[in-house]
């Protein structure tokens, strides 16, 4: 048999056709099927018809006016049109989500409150370790298919394995904000520049008082920093590894504290502290948001001088998640919520700096060409690092044991030394 | 010498109380105000129209705040002043004891009890609903209802009801016609407390009702701990405004009537 | 007859029952629930035995003596500044001159405004980078938010104390001014005419009528300060710090086997709260009668 070249041409041309129409088939069941099973539903059409014409209870943190509307119209408004979802958020001020489902389950309430929340790390494995999550589930929600489950940021939330309790919709990456006007174009990217300005500029520096999550997150990385990396508390916690490099950390804190802003005499809330930032109070605010800074300079909370840097050595990242409660009336409803989140079309909203401006838990490879070249085509805010910059400094999460351990000795060691 | 304590009274009173309110007010209609500005560099309207988009949920929260709060007022009233009446008016046995009982609420950090409360009404399915979190705001309502409407019941003679009713009044007639306007100055500033003490609830409100009834403080409070100002500021406004309202109205027997507020005297 | 005579024996029963009935089942029903978690029965986390470890934690705590000893200074001194200042201000309200209604009314506004707004204006007002330090950079007296005086997340507690004063002071204020106006100008003309100075009238006519009226409303400023845990919280340093911010601390975490020593704070914060009362309400007793 003879090949020439327009025969090879046609069978290349086929076979293409045939792979991107699997591709093709495959990218439509995955959209359409459950690839596993979830407690109490047989299919995810079935998952559907349970969620049309439902209302969702979604509890999350209601003190930003820009997640609260991007939430109502990006989300809300969209699982109305697309599955008949009303999407009821329930505003938050502190985290009561775990008293609210504990309560309930010591009164043995089968029909609860909530549906659908955004919890952190601690809360989760609080619910989880009592086990009064709905689950497993988020692994096999259609959409999970573009979740990479071998990530250990995905597959771990805090160190404690999320095995299909919790379902990814965005990502955190800690940044440090500083105020150019106070500390010039160039700053302190290691802990020994930052230590430095710290004594030449005293009163400027801060940072929250643990057991806030930010504050929490920079203590992390004064321990990286005196251990040469995160490898030692990647495991579980170890006591005698934990008093090999503590008392340092605990030296480096104490001796930076009489330079801090109030002398050390005390920590603020990390909101305070952007305020205070914003009013040139002090010079460095922090967080885990990249694109913090940005929002609030376009709110007009932040001066335009604002500017955000990674250390040289790199800052940490995490995943936001959702969760089902136990006694959630409506599971279907809240998968169909969190499967939506996980789409293409919402991703692209999460990721443009003019909308949501947050980072995607899923690497934009899995979707759409469009997808990437829209992606490739945003323009970032001057006060937001790029993403490949982030993501070349991103370093992973301690396991939540050493959290624990490490916030009880900032308390003690720290702030009431 | 006493022209000069007035005038230094004034002033006190007029910029201690304006103070602390002219940067809210400010604030809510401020786009960029940043240290060391006077007065903001950028104005706008968009937290007012955030405040009045569905997105904020202060519309529906001021109206869920407002029908919970009137319920809590009539509930309080009914149960507060049958017992205020009777301590004012009966001796018994174990008077004294009766009377710090219902003093409690006010003595007992609430920190203690809510847990407990939450777990309490979700066993009689009190939760997320209007019912549930109506009571749960009563609890601290009652006190200053007995509080004040007892100290009005000191001071009030029944030879008028007994009048009316040797005369052939009914009860009602004599509620209404007899009773009701002697009490009415006392009970209005009790109803005042009541409103407040309602219209300012928070954790009882998000506990007890399971974010289904969504009140205007729960809507406030994580603006309170934000960073937007100017948010904030504009709920915190609107939050405040009926409360003044309710204040006007009672301002007169509040400044005027010893018998109300000597209430107080009898703790 | 019988009927009638039951009825009337049973009329003051009936007219407390409600009353009584919701305090003491679903208050009393919550804080049995509060009392058994500081006892150690809280079978969601599996505990169900009997303990008085957690007060034995508490009470040994190295901070307790600090924190209530400042929960106490805190409750005290707001009483005693809001008391001295509504007594001084209702001196000057009880006399009618023009304006007096209006200004009365400016005096009350604060009574409807909840705390938490309060330390939010009181912080937009007098923290380093607030109304006042700017305008103190608009007169040239500093520069910095850092050269104006620290009231924010100080160990006095400035913004803390402010917060209170402005919502207490018109509180008790009307109170006085309510006992001042009913009783009249007699008493003090009489006094005048007996040939005393304005210090003996105060002394001896005006003070022991407020009295009454002071005891009572500071008894429910000291109960509420003494408990409160949004301002310290807010507006306070992180350490050392009040009870009330300590329970609420513990009791918001999420390790929930942190729950029972919040409980355990809560109950030791109320018993000392009424012991110090029922002090307060004997001493006051005796100051009225003598």
């Amino acid at each position: 048999m003879v090949f020439n070249s327009r025969r090879i041409k046609l069978i290349f041309a086929i076979t293409l056709l045939s792979i991107l129409t699997l591709v093709a088939i495959g990218a439509v069941m995955a959209q359409d099927e459950l690839i596993g099973e979830v407690p109490g539903f047989a299919s995810w059409e079935e998952v559907l018809a349970a969620a049309e014409g439902t209302t969702v209870n979604w509890w999350m943190w209601g003190g930003s006016d820009k997640i609260n509307t991007d939430v109502d119209t990006d989300i809300g408004q969209r699982v109305q049109e697309l599955y008949g979802i009303t999407l009821n958020r329930v505003p938050n001020g502190a985290e009561l989500f775990v008293d609210q489902v504990l309560n309930e389950a010591a009164a043995g309430v089968e029909q609860g409150a909530i549906d659908l929340m955004w919890i952190n790390g601690e809360n989760f494995r609080t619910l989880a370790d009592a086990e009064l999550l709905y689950g497993p589930w988020s692994e096999f929600i259609p959409n999970a298919t573009y979740v990479d489950w071998a990530d250990p940021a995905l597959a771990y939330d805090f160190g404690y394995p999320v095995n299909g309790y919790e379902s990814p919709w965005g990502h955190a990456q800690f940044v440090m904000e500083y105020n150019t006007a106070l500390v010039g174009e160039e700053p302190p990217t290691t802990f020994e520049d930052l230590t430095a300005w710290i004594e030449a500029n005293p009163g400027l520096f801060t940072y929250p008082a643990l057991p806030d999550f930010t504050g929490s997150v920079f203590v992390r990385h004064v321990f990286y920093w005196v251990a040469g990396g995160p490898e030692p508390f990647l495991g579980e916690f170890d006591q005698e590894v934990f008093d090999q490099y503590a008392p340092a950390v605990w030296e480096y804190l104490n001796s930076i504290e009489p330079n801090l802003w109030r002398g050390g005499e005390t920590y603020p809330e990390a909101t305070v502290m952007d305020s205070m930032l914003a009013n040139q109070e002090i010079a460095f605010s922090m967080g885990y948001g990249p694109a913090d800074a940005a929002n609030n300079i376009a709110q007009g909370i932040y001066p335009e001088t604002i500017r955000t840097f990674v250390f040289d050595t790199g800052t940490i990242s995490n995943n936001n998640f959702v969760a089902i409660p136990f006694n959630s009336p409506n599971p279907a409803g809240a998968m169909v919520i969190a499967n939506y989140i996980l789409s293409e079309e919402f991703q692209l909203k999460l990721v443009d700096p003019a909308q949501w401006a947050w980072l995607s838990p899923i690497s934009p490879a899995v979707y759409s060409e469009e997808f990437q070249q829209a992606v490739a085509d945003m323009e970032l805010h001057p006060a937001t690092l790029s993403p490949t910059i982030l993501a070349a400094a991103a370093l992973p999460e301690p396991n939540g044991d050493w959290v624990t351990a490490i916030e009880a000795g900032w308390i003690e060691n720290v702030l009431e030394n | 010498m006493q022209r000069m304590f007035r005038w230094i009274a004034i002033i006190a009173i007029v910029l201690g109380v304006a103070l602390p309110v002219i940067p809210q007010i400010i604030w809510s209609l401020a786009h960029r105000w940043l240290f060391p500005s006077l007065l903001p560099t950028e104005w706008s309207m968009s937290s007012w129209e955030y405040v009045f988009s569905p997105s904020s949920r202060v519309v529906e929260g001021f109206m869920n705040s407002l029908e919970i709060a009137v319920f809590v007022c009539i509930l309080s009233i009914l149960v507060g002043l049958p017992a205020a009446r009777a301590i004012a008016l009966n001796d018994f046995k174990g008077k004294g004891i009766i009377e710090w009982l219902l003093m409690v609420p006010i003595i007992v950090p609430g920190i203690v009890s809510t847990l407990g409360i939450h777990q309490l009404f979700i066993r009689l399915h009190l939760t997320n609903t209007f019912i549930g979190v109506s009571l749960v705001h009563l609890i601290p309502c009652i006190p200053y209802m007995v509080l004040v409407m007892v100290s009005v019941f000191s001071n009030y003679g029944t030879e008028l009801e007994d009048t009316a009713r040797t005369l052939g009044a009914g009860p009602i007639r004599v509620f209404l016609n007899v009773t009701l306007p002697g009490i009415l100055p006392g009970l209005m500033v009790a109803t005042m407390f009541t409103f407040l003490i309602s219209w300012g609830q928070y954790i009882t409100t998000v506990l007890i009702g399971g974010g289904t009834i969504v009140t205007l403080p729960v809507v406030l409070f994580p603006f309170i701990t934000g960073i937007n100002y100017s948010n904030a500021a504009a709920i915190s406004l609107v939050f405040v405004a009926p409360a003044i309202l309710v204040l006007i109205f009672t301002s007169r027997q509040l400044g005027q009537d010893s018998a109300v507020m000597g209430g107080f005297g009898r703790l | 007859m019988n009927r009638l005579k039951l009825m009337e024996k049973l009329r003051v029963p009936m007219m407390l029952f409600p009353a009584i009935a919701i305090i003491v089942v679903l208050f009393g029903g919550g804080m049995i629930s509060g009392v058994g978690q500081s006892v150690g029965y809280f079978p969601v986390i599996g505990l169900n035995n009997f303990t008085l470890d957690y007060y034995r934690d508490v009470l040994t705590d190295d901070g307790f003596i600090t924190s209530l000893w400042l929960t106490f200074r805190l409750a005290f001194l707001s009483t005693l500044f809001s008391s001295v200042l509504a007594v001084a201000f209702a001196l000057v309200l009880r006399h009618t001159f023009r304006g007096s209604r209006l200004l009365t009314l400016i005096y009350q506004v604060p009574i409807p405004i909840p705390h938490l707004v309060v330390a939010t204006g009181i912080v937009l007002l007098v923290s380093q980078s607030g109304l006042l330090s700017r305008s103190s950079v608009a007169l040239g007296l500093t520069q910095t938010p850092r050269d104006f005086p620290v009231m924010v997340f100080d160990t006095a507690g400035v913004a803390i104390q402010l917060t209170f004063l402005w919502k207490e002071v018109p509180f008790i204020g009307v109170v006085v001014l309510a006992v001042l106006k009913s009783v009249g100008p007699q008493y003090e003309e009489i006094a005048r005419t007996l040939g005393a100075n304005s210090w003996q009238r105060f002394r001896y006519v005006l003070f022991p009528l407020m009295l009454p009226g002071i005891l009572s409303t500071s008894i429910i400023v000291f109960a509420f300060v003494f408990a409160n845990y949004e301002i310290p919280l807010l507006l306070g340093v992180r350490h050392p710090t009040t009870l009330p911010v300590m329970a609420f601390r513990n009791y918001q975490d999420p390790d929930l086997a942190l729950r029972p020593q919040a409980m355990a704070i809560s109950m030791i914060l109320a018993v000392v709260a009424i012991f110090l009362l029922v002090a307060y309400k004997r001493l006051a007793k005796y100051a009225v009668e003598s």
